[in-house]
């Protein structure tokens, strides 16, 4: 059962981070293809 | 007489044959006259109804197992070239892709957790399945493999959970793949007691700001590309799925292949889900469906509902406390990826407590980023299984 536990625990945590990493990457991607206009107010 | 039982079926009505036909009836009688899921149930039923008329011979193999033979059944053929390959799944998933908008999730990134934290049904039911299984208790007859393709009913997503159980545990397949879209369907019955139980009035009462920001049409196409080279490298096994979806997207967003798009959303998607739903309910005999665990098989897969609904909630509620009490908890139910029907639940439960409170859009971002979270886990449990149960 140890291992079931195991696979519960890093499966989730496979889950959070790459999840976590994609809404960085598109985070960054936001901020650099950000339209024109809200740059020019900023 | 003897002639008479290898030219009809007749005598080779068993139990089974009867039990199976009246399933077969039933599926049909809720697809075509109460209009459940007829997309599904029509196709299911009738492969159910062809496959179990005795002598039919519909899934046999060649000689010595050979599929591209003479005498090869149709069910027989579909299953290998369909199934045991993942192709079907694969194709659908593309059509899939190219039909979700993933603005309302590119509006909201925080949302992505929400996906995240509902598909702890996904493990969680694999946890509780071993553990009634070989790996504890010894109720239930199943090992690791078969847990955790039953435990990816929870993925509430037909394509991922047919795509991992026909790797884990393809005798199980078709029951999963029922319990599955059947489970997809109930969603507006499983989650509003749950949502209910989980939060308070007060909570659900919660309006959330709209979010006015147009996502660049360049973010939307870089996003499919991203989300490839994100999660294929952190979550290899899941590559092929998350491919296809992201494929399908890529060909909506791109703006130049919109026949390709709309080839994608219509006539691929129905050319698969007539194949696909029909060679599921050819694969339904009796001998394989009647057994005890598919029992267990259904009322596990209501838990691993259950368990990510409230995975989903829970977060909810974390980011209700951590936002200062702008984050209303209801979208968390929405993380499961049964999409659209999820967001619409967590909209109609919302206008319950509030009717000028519309969740729709926050919830749609929830369900979306469920599509990917739940395609994620699935490549998870490829992985971790043969690596901490050896095979």
């Amino acid at each position: 059962m140890l291992n079931a536990f195991w696979v519960v625990v890093v499966g989730m945590a496979i889950v959070f981070a790459s999840l976590l990493v994609l809404m960085l990457v598109m985070a960054g991607l936001g901020r650099i293809f950000k339209p024109r206009e809200e740059k020019q107010k900023r | 007489m003897e002639l008479l039982k290898e030219l009809t079926g007749l005598f080779a009505i068993d139990w089974q044959t009867v039990v199976m036909l009246l399933i077969a009836g039933v599926l049909l009688y809720l697809g075509i006259s109460r209009k459940v899921e007829p997309v599904l149930l029509v196709p299911i039923g009738t492969g159910v109804l062809l496959t179990n008329i005795p002598l039919s011979g519909l899934l046999e193999m060649g000689k010595d197992g050979a599929v591209l033979a003479e005498g090869v059944g149709l069910f027989a053929l579909l299953k290998q070239f369909g199934i045991a390959t993942e192709l079907f799944p694969l194709l659908i998933f593309i059509g899939i892709g190219a039909m979700i908008d993933f603005g309302p999730f590119l509006q909201r990134p925080y949302t992505i957790f929400l996906g995240a934290a509902a598909q702890f049904g996904i493990f969680g039911t694999f946890f509780l399945v071993y553990w009634l299984g070989q790996g504890g208790l010894g109720l239930l007859p199943f090992d690791a493999y078969q847990a955790a393709s039953i435990g990816i009913i929870g993925s509430a997503d037909g394509p991922t959970s047919i795509y991992v159980s026909s790797i884990l545990a393809p005798a199980l397949m078709p029951a999963i793949a029922v319990a599955a879209y059947s489970y997809m369907a109930l969603v507006p019955i499983i989650q509003p007691p749950i949502m209910k139980l989980m939060t308070t009035v007060a909570e659900r009462k919660v309006r959330m700001t709209t979010s006015a920001a147009d996502i660049p049409q360049r973010v939307k196409i870089i996003f499919p590309i991203a989300t490839i080279l994100v999660i294929g490298f952190l979550a290899p096994k899941a590559t092929p799925l998350i491919g296809a979806l992201m494929f399908g997207n890529l060909l909506r967003e791109s703006g130049v292949v919109e026949q390709l798009s709309a080839t994608a959303q219509n006539e691929l998607a129905n050319i698969v889900t007539i194949l696909l739903g029909f060679t599921i309910g050819g694969m339904m005999t009796g001998a394989e469906f009647l057994q005890p665990w598919t029992i267990a098989i259904f009322i596990m897969g209501i838990v691993a509902f259950v368990l990510d609904t409230a995975g989903g909630l829970l977060l909810g509620k974390i980011m209700y406390v951590l936002s200062g009490k702008k984050v209303n908890p209801l979208i968390g139910a929405a993380g499961i990826s049964a999409f659209p029907m999820s967001a619409r639940v967590v909209q109609k439960v919302g206008l319950e407590a509030d009717p000028y409170n519309h969740l729709l859009m926050h919830a749609a971002g929830a369900n979306t980023a469920g599509q990917i979270a739940s395609v994620t886990a699935g490549g998870a449990i490829l992985v971790l299984i043969p690596r901490f149960f050896g095979g």
